[in-house]
């Protein structure tokens, strides 16, 4: 009873907001007249900040609705010649930019919408639902006392009751509705979402239908190819083979970008032309050619025909069209079954269009053909993801590497990383040999030499003896100096004493080109792997200063999930190619050591963003070098 | 003059020594390593230490770290520190408190016994002794706070980050001491330092030099 007496009251209150909302709402028509109808439209965001007052009190009066605004702009920046823009123009006053700012703020917020529209509908439906229990009460009052038969007494307190029933229902039937309307949007914009994202996924899908199509053509062709190489025509086998390549390179690409499955590549490398024998010919297998045309045929002929990928490819081309086509009917298929085969037709029937499509089923029930339909778009919409990634992994299934040719492609990895590690360590050591040669030897014989004539000569001529003692200090100075670069190139001591980050730090303060280093590694990577990617982030920042004309470079360095990565980049005029310019190629040869690797992006006008991966695991910090200097730059 | 001297190689620890006594000063401790060195540090509060970057037993900055830690307990303990290499990121460190006392040098500066002691001198009157090579690295790279200064003020500053008087620079580079003061005082407001009579302000001149750069 007093639960109802509450309500009723609430309503009122909730019933005169809507009388509240009927005259803002006529003032604001007023107040918009000029703004709208004569084109000032800098007069409109005064009185939509003043509709807001009365709607932040009624969201407080419906249990603290939260505010749906953007925040306001703030003041206008002047661009670096002291004037402001505001989209595309610039002005020399920060007047109208803000102005501009403010009528984009009011006008641009879906939420100002929201309220005129809850303005709008407010007088009727918070009236209904305020006044509504209380009017009941007070009829049902009036009712009971008016004294005519006494039938009316119970008939008006039936009223009372079930104003009073109603009236907490009605409270929170309008507060809903004014949540709905004056809260912040979240559902709605969740469901566009949603179906946006169906849509693209169906699109995807519906595009990897058509490509079963392709694969269906190439399974054709292959046939006949192989079918020619068996009455020995055996021209036509690497040419269908490369295209099926082509294709099926494509569609890993696909899997890993709509799908979500990376495909690693399975071919083996194309072999190398033999070297010549002495006699003249070359071998492939066991038969010997002439001319390189016909070796170079030979030779890819047996690379395609021994590769097990080949064969897979092959066998992918002809299911593709049977395992992905089912795949794709059960999602866009059903969607578009569902939608022109069931809804539209039930949807043209209950609309009594004349000749309307034809009814495959329910042929003479349109409500249920319509609901069919639906239902069916959306479980083909719904399962649609589930689809793509299906897909993605059937594909995988046939196109990935098998076990044994991922091992085969690691160890041919394996054995160049080894190669050029090899030959990289060989080149250091020659040139640290000639270096120590050249340099600290012979400078130390020339000590030795001098110390050995001052011996002689320190009785009997000492001027001379200080002479050469002067020189001879000089000397080891000198060999001082050069072994101190050569230990600088073979492990440079700050890397030695504080690790990478502080290493490539000391690098930045040295380099011609202001460099920032910022780092987030919780401990140290292992020696030879810190060592690797600090001359490799040294070769990156020299190409940056002498190539890219860069005025300034970022480098920073982060570990996660198993990978050490460090980017260099610097906002010179890019173009770097990463096939030519042995400085990337050296890069390349350090970090292939520990299977890391080096990627450049360098479009022409820069920015250039090298990016160091090394995987590795990162030890507990040995040192305090990283804490507490963590972020600073140099 | 009361040293405590940091050196793992004997040879070299002993020959420092006999420099060191021969000029005079008393050697009260010789360490070879980093945590002799902190508590010889802090028991002994020596005049100066002269100390060797590279110290076991981890054989990394062992000896900087050591001096760094005890200039943070006892402020202002002079302190110069050898190395095989310089490296502005070191020196920076060591004057970044910007209370003085602090040499940086190479090691190959011993060969030269005179100057070596000059400089330990003065790192023990509070002064700083920067090697050569720390200033020229920074000319090398293209600084654009270098790039403000006049070739004659570079030289100033270079003289002055190795931690010489108006007096000796102007004997250097034959100037009278006023024109050396005048260029010092450019280089102290190109570098943005307010004016003050405080000795410290050198220091600060060479660290916002080292620094110019950060952020």
């Amino acid at each position: 009873m007093t639960r109802g007496l509450h309500a009723s009251a609430a309503g009122l209150l909730r019933g005169c907001l809507a009388i509240g909302s009927a005259v803002v709402l006529c003032v604001h028509l007023v107040l918009f007249v000029p703004g709208l109808g004569l084109g000032l439209v800098f007069l409109l965001p005064w009185p939509i900040v003043r509709m807001r007052r009365f709607t932040d009190l009624v969201r407080g009066v419906c249990g603290g609705i939260p505010r749906p605004y953007r925040d306001r702009p703030g003041l206008p920046v002047p661009e670096p010649d002291g004037r402001y823009r505001h989209d595309r123009r610039l002005y020399r006053s920060p007047f109208w930019p803000r102005q501009l700012r403010y009528l984009d703020w009011a006008l641009g917020d879906p939420a100002t919408w929201r309220d005129v529209g809850w303005l709008l509908t407010n007088p009727v439906v918070g009236g209904v639902l305020g006044f509504g229990p209380a009017a009941l009460v007070v009829g049902g009052l009036a009712v009971a006392t008016s004294g005519g038969s006494a039938w009316w007494i119970p008939v008006g307190l039936g009223l009372v009751g079930l104003g009073l029933a109603v009236a907490p229902a009605a409270a929170r039937a309008h507060d809903a509705w004014t949540v709905r309307m004056l809260a912040p949007r979240t559902g709605l914009g969740s469901l566009k979402v949603w179906v946006g994202r169906r849509f693209f996924t169906l699109t995807r899908l519906a595009a990897l239908g058509g490509l079963t199509v392709v694969s269906a053509a190439l399974a054709v062709l292959a046939f006949a190819a192989f079918s020619m190489f068996a009455i020995g025509i055996v021209g036509a086998v690497p040419e269908s083979a490369s295209a099926v390549r082509r294709f099926t390179t494509l569609r890993r690409r696909l899997a890993d970008e709509w799908s979500g499955v990376p495909i690693p590549t399975p071919y083996r490398p194309e072999p190398e032309l033999p070297r010549r024998r002495p006699d003249g010919l070359y071998a492939v297998g066991d038969a010997l050619y002439k001319t390189k045309g016909w070796t170079r045929f030979f030779q890819r002929l047996d690379w395609i025909w021994n590769d097990p990928a080949t064969w897979r490819d092959l066998v992918w081309t002809f299911t593709d069209p049977i395992v992905g086509g089912a795949l794709v009917l059960a999602s866009v298929g059903a969607v578009g079954y569902g939608l022109i085969g069931l809804a539209i037709p039930g949807l043209a029937r209950l609309a009594r269009l004349e000749n309307p499509p034809a009814l495959a089923v329910l042929t003479d029930r349109p409500v249920l053909a319509l609901l069919a339909g639906l239902a069916l778009v959306v479980a083909g919409a719904a399962v649609a993801p589930a689809a793509l990634r299906l897909h993605g992994r059937w594909t995988a299934v046939l196109l990935a590497p098998t076990a044994k040719a991922r091992l085969a492609l690691r160890v041919e990895q394996l054995t160049e990383s080894r190669a050029d590690a090899t030959s990289a360590q060989a080149a250091e050591l020659r040139r640290i040999e000639r270096d120590l040669h050249d340099g600290a030897q012979g400078r130390l014989v020339a000590v030795g030499l001098a110390l050995g004539a001052v011996e002689a000569l320190i009785e009997t001529d000492p001027a001379a003896a200080r002479r050469l003692v002067a020189d001879a200090r000089e000397s080891t100075a000198r060999a001082l100096a050069e072994l101190r670069d050569l230990v600088r190139g073979v492990r440079p001591p700050v890397l030695a004493e504080r690790g990478l980050v502080d290493a490539v730090r000391a690098l930045a303060l040295d380099s011609p080109v202001p460099a920032t280093v910022s780092a987030d590694l919780a401990g140290r990577a292992p020696e030879p792997v810190e060592a690797a990617v600090y001359f490799a982030v040294s070769e990156a920042l020299v190409n940056a200063a002498k190539h890219a004309a860069a005025s300034a470079v970022t480098i920073d360095f982060s570990h996660a999930a198993g990978v050490l990565t460090a980017a260099v980049a610097d906002d010179g005029r890019g173009g770097a190619d990463p096939a030519r310019g042995s400085g990337l190629r050296g890069m390349r040869h350090r970090l292939s050591a520990f299977d890391g690797t080096v990627r450049v992006v360098s479009p022409a006008g820069g920015p250039t963003v090298v990016t160091l991966e090394v995987p590795c695991a990162l030890s507990s910090p040995r040192t305090s070098t990283s804490s507490g200097r963590g972020s600073s730059s140099s | 003059m009361r040293v405590v001297l940091a050196e793992d190689l004997y040879l070299l620890r002993e020959g420092l020594k006999q420099l060191l006594t021969a000029h005079g000063f008393d050697i009260v401790a010789a360490v070879d390593n980093g945590p002799d060195l902190l508590r010889a540090l802090l028991d002994e509060r020596p005049d100066v230490a002269v100390v060797d970057v590279r110290l076991p037993p981890t054989q990394t900055d062992e000896g900087l770290q050591a001096a760094l830690a005890a200039r943070r307990q006892v402020p202002g303990l002079p302190v110069l520190v050898l190395s095989q290499h310089v490296e502005r990121l070191y020196a920076r460190e060591l004057l970044a408190d910007g209370t003085g006392g602090v040499g940086y040098l190479l090691k190959d500066r011993v060969f030269n016994a005179e100057q070596f002691v000059d400089a330990v001198r003065r790192v023990a009157a509070g002064g700083t002794a920067m090697d050569p090579d720390v200033i020229a690295k920074l000319f090398a790279s293209s600084d654009p706070t270098v790039g403000r200064l006049t070739p004659r003020e570079r030289e100033v500053l270079e003289l002055m980050a190795e931690g010489r008087s108006n007096a000796a620079i102007g004997q250097r580079l034959f100037l009278s001491e006023s024109a050396v003061g005048k260029h010092t005082a450019s280089i102290f407001g190109k570098l943005g330092l307010a004016v003050s009579d405080d000795d410290n302000r050198r220091v600060l001149a060479v660290l916002a030099f080292l620094d110019a750069r950060t952020g």
